[in-house]
């Protein structure tokens, strides 16, 4: 059997225990054995029939009087023609106005109550316009006296069960909805007999035997701790697969959590965090890096300058000097340098950060010797905004110099972010080319879900990068693409949406 | 990076055999070469460039000599090449330029070409191989700029001059009617393209020949006549201007060496300056111009981490095609005429990298002990983060860059501490974003969709002006947060502030928030802490929920975490 007996409802269980195999159920037969109001009944039998545990034998349109507020009180307090009459038997005859007063009566309803009873001979006018006695009671006025004395009983009567008179004299009494002052409502009902199928039978069975009597508490509350009550019966098991509401935690966004994934992953790894301002100048963000001024990547198309402030104050020593004298010349890193002359404004001009590796040159001023560093930094890109492009993103870059690092310590690097971040399966080295790097390389990985990729770019800074800002140390540099590894852990594939708006959006956004 | 696209036979034909994909993807890397698609209907390979100070490598012959020599070892020699003590035979054959010429583009140099028939697809991979030194490597042309021209119809010496762009007129390439140099500024595509580099100057660089015939109007267009190479020509001059002699010598001599792989002799071709130069005042072209360089075994060793031999070196520099030799510890290479791009010994290294084999370098951890330590505002942010997701807050994270509409009319503000860019791409972004406040009013506009209450914040960087800095700006770590419900106030955000503070164990006292048209007035405070403002919060004004299309009320706050760090 499939069906859990403890998931079943109360309602359910009470029902299933108190009906015989075989036997009609109905509305009727649960209300008056269990007491259950019709909602409930109702809920129960559709409950039950959903569970296969009930089936329809039956259904018979009917027609009930049920009866109203209007026509308890009309039980207890009699009929108007019947006050009516009695009244004027014990005071003798009164005007109608005089009989309304007295009875507290609409005067309407007296005069509908007279006339009826002086067509049957019960009452008349004398000359003083009084009513009074003339006869007896008529007989219709007692069958209703009878109709609704029965009907007191259970609350309503069926139209089959009254005779042809009874139905003649209860129809003035009754109107079909609605109108309280009637003392009948005039309700059509289907009467729908039930019987306990084979799945119900073996339920029921089940219920009796697991000892389920649909009396087992439902909530405990605070006063069945106080006073111990709850130790008087047992707990009503809930169905445990019921469904949820929903909630709405407060919540780290999916990208920023990822980030600090990867920061922390690099923290665990012996790397110091670095961090600096969205304005740069043309010094840092390529002077600094031996990209020479007339490089295409420093085109007016590729860089966002700033409006205002145009240029930067000035730009440190000893640094200009020495980087201004590496790009004419080598200055004493050993290189012929690029041999053009260098622009002392253009230097100053102020741009949107366009590469973390500035912030690699930034450092290099103040690091430590051996020392790790990375940053995870927002970069402007002066680019058309589109699945694969943002006007800004996050750039993951650092550095690590060393007494003695190289080539083969670069690879190792490499391959320990492929592996510790990205979950790589295959490492592949290839040369690559950055301006600031000699020898440059690529690494590429097989992940294990999107294939292979290029994970990022690295390689040696070139002496006149170093030199010109104080570092005799080789210094290796990295960068790390790991958006695309972002969009994968948040099942997206548009780098647009890492930055949405959409609150909706980003309240049921998860990591993978 | 730049992208050819050579028809397959070409490309197989320098190669001097067939290569599957799967092998062009093996040898790449040594070229820095990347494999971009192969349109196997159109014969067509597609090949990206990596290396952007290689331009010898950015045409089919160039790639296809690099390859060649890795796999052989052997490097290919050029015997067209004069230096200042071996000059070939130029054969009455010269260019002279004129010193009308200096200051406006110096130099023009040149060389001739023959015994091949162009057909279309050579004829389009060497007009490939000329728009990608042009455009690339001559910064769109205005550094290098190349004509080839039907050699058998110049009468030599060529003149290269600057004239009156008025009164010299010919009939453009393209074009049937004859139009003077500035008119082809204005009305030619190319004049469009091309013309602005020349065209602040009160004369036009011209080239003619002895007959006073026009070849073209450099960098912007060649005749009709001279300068109009079709299929089925053989003899070609192929000339190069701009100011800066080494970036032409070397376009030059890539050029012939692609053209002598192609099957061509090279036709050496004088050169006449109108001023000194490193190479006196005349010059036979192609020229080799590159001198020596060296770098020390020791730089080798300290650099790749393996202690290779001068003779591994020397091999690994052949299949680089880079004649080397060594001498007491020194690596010495004689520059290949394509290339110049050795500025260090390290490039040196990088060669002898590749050569050796990527493959046969072991990977080993740095041995370096060092701390990992995360900066002091993610440490601080992270708290503050903690604190706000606990008070129900949902994270968000936003662009910097923005519209004026958004960042400052929206917000009611002036937009005086705004930080605009100079150039921006389009409206919406133009401006950095000098707040977290209007990010959060974006959100609340476009999620009437999302159950109420909306919480959310954002720790982030924004841009103010501040002149006492260097650059005349800040970049701010900020704290944003803003909260919409039906029943939100002011002792809501205060509540927040309060409790936030607490947990941050920071004192602080709030005055009252007076004309910031953000909030509503009399319902804002400013967080004062250590005697400084660090922030504002307060009921948001409906003037600027009307601005966001906002119905809900709401309030906001804001708070510099750097100063609060502080």
């Amino acid at each position: 059997m499939d069906i859990d007996v403890k998931n079943l409802h109360p309602l359910e269980v009470k029902l299933l225990r108190f009906v015989k195999p075989g036997e009609d159920i109905t509305e009727e037969s649960i209300i008056s054995g269990l007491g259950y109001k019709v909602g409930q009944c109702n809920q129960a039998f559709s409950w039950l029939s959903a569970k296969g545990c009930l089936e329809e034998v039956s259904r018979t349109k009917k027609t009930i009087y049920e009866m109203t507020d209007t026509g308890r009180s009309m039980k207890e307090e009699g009929l108007p023609a019947e006050r009516i009459y009695s009244f004027l038997g014990e005071n003798g005859p009164h005007t109608m106005p005089e009989i309304a007063e007295a009875l507290s009566l609409e005067k309407s309803d007296v005069g509908s109550a007279f006339g009826l009873l002086s067509s049957k001979g019960a009452l008349k006018l004398n000359e003083e316009r009084k009513a009074e006695k003339a006869g007896d009671l008529p007989e219709e006025i007692k069958v209703q006296r009878a109709v609704l004395d029965r009907a007191a009983a259970s609350g309503s009567l069926e139209e089959g069960e009254l005779s042809a008179e009874e139905r003649k004299a209860i129809a003035p009494l009754a109107k079909k909805r609605g109108a309280s002052s009637s003392p009948f409502r005039i309700q059509e009902r289907e009467v729908v007999v039930y019987r306990l199928t084979s799945a119900g039978e073996e339920t029921r069975s089940a219920v009796i035997e697991a000892n389920i009597t649909g009396e087992e508490f439902g909530v405990l509350t605070p006063q069945m701790i106080q006073t111990g009550s709850w130790k008087n019966g047992s707990f009503r098991p809930y169905g445990i697969n019921a469904p949820t509401s929903r909630l709405i935690p407060g919540r780290r966004n999916a990208y920023s959590e990822y980030l600090q994934w990867v920061k922390d992953k690099l923290i665990a790894l012996g790397f110091e965090e670095f961090d600096g301002p969205l304005v740069e100048n043309e010094f840092w963000n390529g002077d600094a890096l031996f990209m020479p001024q007339f490089h295409s990547a420093r085109d007016i198309h590729d860089v966002y300058y700033v409006k205002d402030p145009v240029h930067a104050k000035e730009i440190e020593e000893p640094w200009l000097s020495q980087v201004a004298a590496t790009h004419e010349n080598g200055w004493n890193t050993g290189s012929r340098g690029w041999g053009y002359a260098f622009d002392h404004e253009f230097t100053r001009r102020q741009v949107l950060r366009s590469q973390g590796t500035v912030l690699s040159a930034h450092q290099l001023t103040k690091a430590h010797i051996p020392g790790k560093y990375f940053g995870v930094v927002r970069c402007f890109r002066y680019d058309q905004v589109d699945a694969t492009h943002g006007a800004d993103f996050y750039q993951t870059e650092g550095i690590v110099i060393g007494k003695d690092v190289n080539l083969k310590n670069l690879l190792g690097l490499l391959k320990m972010f492929a592996e510790e971040i990205a979950g790589a399966e295959e490492v592949k080295y290839v040369p690559g080319y950055f301006p600031f790097t000699e020898p440059s390389i690529e690494v590429h990985i097989k992940h294990p879900v999107l294939g292979w990729f290029e994970l990022g770019g690295s390689g040696i800074f070139r002496p006149e990068v170093t030199e010109p800002l104080g570092i005799k140390e080789p210094v290796l540099a990295w960068g790390l693409g790991i958006d695309r590894m972002a969009l994968m852990h948040l099942g997206l594939n548009d780098l647009r949406e890492l930055f949405t708006p959409d609150i909706e959006s980003v309240r049921t956004r998860r990591g993978n | 990076m730049p992208k050819i696209e050579v028809p397959e036979n070409i490309f197989y034909e320098l190669l001097g055999k067939r290569m599957t994909d799967d092998e062009l993807l093996d040898i790449f890397p040594v070229a820095k070469a990347e494999l971009d698609g192969h349109d196997t209907e159109g014969h067509v390979i597609k090949i990206e460039l990596n290396d952007t100070n290689r331009p010898d490598l950015w045409s089919a012959a160039g790639v296809a000599r690099a390859l060649k020599t890795y796999q052989s070892g052997k490097i290919p020699s050029y015997g067209f090449f004069s230096t200042k003590d071996d000059e070939k035979p130029s054969d009455g054959r010269i260019v002279i330029d004129d010193e009308s010429a200096i200051g406006i583009r110096d130099y023009s140099i040149g060389f001739a070409a023959k015994g091949r028939t162009v057909d279309d697809e050579l004829l389009v991979n060497l007009i490939q191989s000329q728009e990608k030194l042009c455009t690339n490597f001559g910064r769109k042309r205005k550094t290098i700029a190349m004509g080839i021209y039907r050699s058998e119809l110049i009468k030599y010496p060529v003149h290269y001059a600057a004239v009156d762009p008025d009164s010299t007129k010919f009939v453009p390439l393209g074009m049937t009617e004859e139009l003077s140099l500035r008119e082809i500024c204005e009305k030619h595509p190319k004049g469009r393209d091309y013309g602005h580099i020349v065209s602040s100057f009160p004369r036009f660089p011209y080239l003619y020949d002895d007959n006073g015939d026009t070849l073209s109007f450099p960098p912007v267009i060649n005749s009709a006549r001279i300068g109009a190479v079709e299929v089925g020509d053989s003899d070609f001059f192929i000339e190069v201007s701009g100011p800066i002699l080494d970036d032409l010598l070397l376009a030059v001599s890539i050029l012939a060496c692609d053209m002598a792989d192609m099957g061509f002799e090279i036709l050496p071709v004088k050169a006449r300056f109108a001023k000194d130069t490193p190479y006196g005042r005349e010059i036979t072209v192609p020229y080799y111009f590159q001198k020596p360089m060296s770098a020390s075994l020791d730089l080798v060793h300290q650099k790749l981490g393996e202690d290779l031999s001068e003779n591994e070196c020397i091999e690994a520099l052949a299949r680089m095609g880079v004649h080397a030799s060594a001498k007491d510890g020194m690596i010495t290479v004689e520059v290949p005429e394509y290339r110049n791009d050795f500025l260090h010994g390290v490039d040196i290294v990088e060669d002898i990298m590749i050569g050796h084999g990527l493959g046969n370098f072991e990977p080993v951890m740095p041995a370096d002990f060092t701390i990992g330590r995360l900066s002091p505002q993610e440490e601080f942010s992270r708290k503050v983060k903690g604190i706000l997701v606990g008070l129900g807050f949902q994270e968000m994270m936003y662009n910097y860059l923005g519209s004026k509409r958004e960042y400052i009319d929206n917000m009611h503000v002036s937009g005086d501490e705004a930080v605009f860019i100079a150039n921006p791409m389009s409206e919406n972004y133009e401006v950095i974003r000098p707040s977290v406040l209007p990010c959060l009013l974006e959100s609340e506009s476009v999620s009437g969709h999302a159950v109420y209450p909306h919480n959310i914040f954002e720790i982030g960087k924004i841009t103010v002006k501040d002149p006492s800095d260097n650059s005349g700006t800040r970049t701010v770590d900020s704290l944003g947060f803003f909260s919409s419900n039906a029943a939100v106030g002011y002792n809501d955000a205060a509540s927040y502030i309060n409790t936030l503070m607490y947990f941050l164990r920071k004192e602080y006292t709030l005055a009252e928030a007076k004309d910031d048209p953000r909030f509503i007035p009399g319902r804002a405070a400013e967080i004062i802490y250590k005697g400084e403002k660090v922030g504002v919060f307060g009921e948001t004004h409906p003037q600027v929920l009307e601005s966001w299309g906002c119905s809900m009320p709401s309030i906001m706050a804001e708070i510099d975490l750097d100063k609060l760090m502080a």
